[in-house]
């Protein structure tokens, strides 16, 4: 199997982005989510999706674009841009995922605020990798967890997301496990993302499903 | 708790699934209809926590289907969705009952902070409602047990005094559970923390009182050979509980006077003042206001200590209590003395309710004692009640007549000869209750 026909995970710049970002995301994901990643630009840019009374970018016809554009072996694709997005009912977002889908979508543009004097950079590109773990854990069919440490928190303002670790709770792990198994690569499990003993003895007992009882 | 139900209802197709997909990623169990018409139909299918209603819907409007919501289910939040030209619309549904409205488009902060408040107000609302049902259910505060209305306000007023500093006067008859109340007020006080220590006052001569409450030093009197503590002393931090406080001396009454209104006190023989650091709860169950008008109890001290009353009811005037207390003391005497009584025969239970207790709560308690002692059978039967109730109490060969005229000379004799309130308690009128005083020659001074 040559590595285009493996499975993967697809990160697509859309756009000029920061050189950084990629090596970093790619380090992470392979880290939480046990799976290869590999990098192509899918889209020719991201105009289509503009809307001129909102001045800013849909983000949903983006997701469908790449979606749209994927091969079997891309089994999941991580849009990365730099403009505004929004959703309709919303006045913006970070990102975006198809919940149990295969696309999704950060922007670096909000991601700027608040930051630091020093180490800017650096917390920069934290919040631009715990946004792509956290849109790509949608993909695995994961909701957003009430634990604040878990990458699938959902974070009210930008500077809380620096208080998120890079990786999963046990939890969203077995969920993640749930979702590999479903696409028959279970056993590509990745050391953050493969439950452990302690993990599945909860399972076993009956932890409630992670999305119940939560808030947003 | 389950993920909040949420319904949508907006006739732009993009919107209602943007916002479906958004919250559904937070776990929230969203469904999305385009009509008015749809969602009343879904409401009355299913139960919803939040609805987002778009005000402008094709068909019937947004304050159409809020009214017609607000009759089906009161309980579903109504969050309005409204373009910036229609506010006052918004405005208007929120004055017809609607949760809040959203301006579109919303921040996504806006709409997790809403959708969190809306939960937490839920559940505190099923919250208080299960408290409140558990308030009318319940039949124990403490130690103190009852489910009739007369207990059901002693115990709202025990909970509503607890957690003030202030003295409060309990009054009832003997056996009515003054003790029991002033444990509970103590246990439900700021100063649950510290000791509840008791004092019979009418137990004690009065030479030893003052040493008993206030303590003394070493050598201030013969018997002196130690320092002591008095129970002033022991319940810093807590409690003082004064029972038959109506009971102590003239002479106590000023130092106990004294010491409430300085809130300090000394040791017998000690010279260093000591700060009072308890809350006082005294009881009486003689007429203290009579006491008072006798000159037996002194005015200011009554006044000191009556700042807030409690009076606990007699059992007479709360026989629905009676099958729960008796079935409670049942319980205990078996467990106690490993009987295997379990219940009481309906003939027994009728005694008891006919009976007037005198001895309250303390009399029945000790009554159900004694028929589990001497009980033979597997429930307590009229023969083991030590009681004898006023329909028993007449022999066998009394006439009818003979039983009414001892029947209203009784009670006359324990209303003062009042004939207004007599006559309402033997369920005639006045004139009538003239004409029987009459008839059976009955006199006062009988």
């Amino acid at each position: 199997m040559s590595p285009a026909e493996e499975p993967h995970i697809l990160l697509s710049p859309l756009g000029r982005i920061d050189e950084h970002i990629l090596p970093s995301l790619r380090s992470a994901i392979s880290q939480v989510y046990g799976l290869p990643t590999q990098i192509a630009s899918l889209l020719q840019g991201v105009d289509f999706a503009y809307s001129p009374e909102r001045r800013q970018y849909h983000s949903t016809s983006i997701l469908k674009e790449l979606a749209a554009t994927l091969t079997p072996a891309q089994i999941k694709v991580l849009g990365i841009c730099s403009v505004d997005l929004f959703i309709p009912i919303l006045t913006h977002v970070f990102g975006e995922a198809e919940l149990n889908g295969r696309a999704s979508l950060i922007s670096t543009y909000r991601l700027n605020e608040d930051l630091p004097a020093q180490s800017w950079h650096t917390v920069y590109l934290d919040r631009v990798v715990k946004e792509g773990l956290h849109e790509l854990g949608h993909t695995f069919n994961l909701k957003h967890c009430p634990d604040p440490r878990c990458i699938m928190h959902y974070c009210r303002h930008i500077a809380d997301v620096d208080h998120k670790e890079r990786s999963l709770c046990r939890y969203c792990r077995i969920f993640v496990a749930d979702a590999l198994q479903e696409l028959g690569l279970a056993e590509r499990l990745g050391p953050a993302a493969r439950p452990n003993h302690t993990d599945m003895l909860h399972r076993d007992h009956g932890v409630p499903d992670k999305g119940s009882g939560e808030s947003a | 708790m389950d993920p909040a139900t949420i319904l949508i209802v907006d006739d732009e197709f993009i919107l209602r699934e943007s916002l479906k997909g958004w919250l559904e990623r937070d776990g929230y169990k969203v469904e999305a209809v385009a009509s008015g018409e749809e969602a009343l139909e879904c409401v009355k299918q299913s139960r919803y926590d939040i609805l987002f209603l778009d005000i402008k819907l094709e068909g019937m409007s947004g304050m159409d289907v809020l009214s017609e919501i607000r009759e089906i289910d009161p309980d579903v939040a109504v969050i309005m969705i409204t373009a910036y030209g229609s506010i006052s619309t918004a405005v208007e549904a929120m004055k017809q009952g609607a949760y809040d409205y959203l301006l579109k488009p919303f921040e996504p902060e806006h709409l997790t902070v809403l959708i969190e408040k809306i939960m937490q107000n839920k559940a505190q609302a099923r919250e208080n409602l299960y408290l409140k049902q558990q308030q009318k259910d319940r039949t124990r505060f403490e130690s103190l047990i009852g489910q009739s209305e007369a207990m059901q306000q002693v115990f709202d007023f025990i909970q509503d005094v607890a957690p003030t500093e202030s003295i409060v006067l309990i009054s009832g008859e003997t056996g009515t559970g003054k003790e029991l109340a002033a444990k509970a007020i103590h246990t439900h006080s700021r100063r649950s923390g510290g000791p509840f220590v008791a004092v019979n006052c009418g137990s004690l001569p009065e030479h030893l009182m003052e040493s008993e409450l206030f303590g003394h030093q070493k050598g201030a009197f013969t018997d002196a050979k130690n320092t002591k503590r008095g129970r002033f002393e022991l319940a810093k931090g807590g409690t003082l509980f004064l029972d038959e406080v109506g009971e102590i001396s003239q002479r106590m009454q000023i130092d106990l006077l004294r010491v409430l209104e300085e809130r300090r006190f000394y040791r017998v023989g000690g010279t260093q003042p000591i700060e009072l650091d308890s809350r006082i709860i005294a009881a009486t169950n003689a007429n203290l206001e009579e006491a008072v008008r006798r000159k037996s109890f002194r005015e200011d001290l009554y006044y000191r200590l009556n700042v807030i009353s409690l009076s606990l009811p007699p059992l007479r005037k709360r026989k629905d209590d009676i099958p729960l207390l008796a079935q409670h003391f049942l319980e205990r005497f078996a467990q106690e003395t490993n009987k295997q009584i379990d219940r009481i025969s309906r003939q027994a239970l009728d005694e008891l309710m006919l009976y007037e207790w005198p001895g309250n709560v303390r009399e029945l308690e000790n009554a159900i004692e004694r028929a589990v002692v001497v009980g033979k059978q597997r429930s307590i039967e009229p023969e083991d009640l030590p009681i004898t109730s006023p329909q028993t109490a007449e022999p066998a060969g009394t006439s009818l007549q003979e039983v009414e005229r001892a029947h209203i000379a009784r009670v006359l004799s324990e209303n003062s000869w009042n004939i207004q309130r007599s006559a309402k308690i033997l369920g005639i009128d006045r004139s009538t209750l003239y004409s029987k005083i009459k008839r059976y020659n009955l006199r006062r001074d009988q």
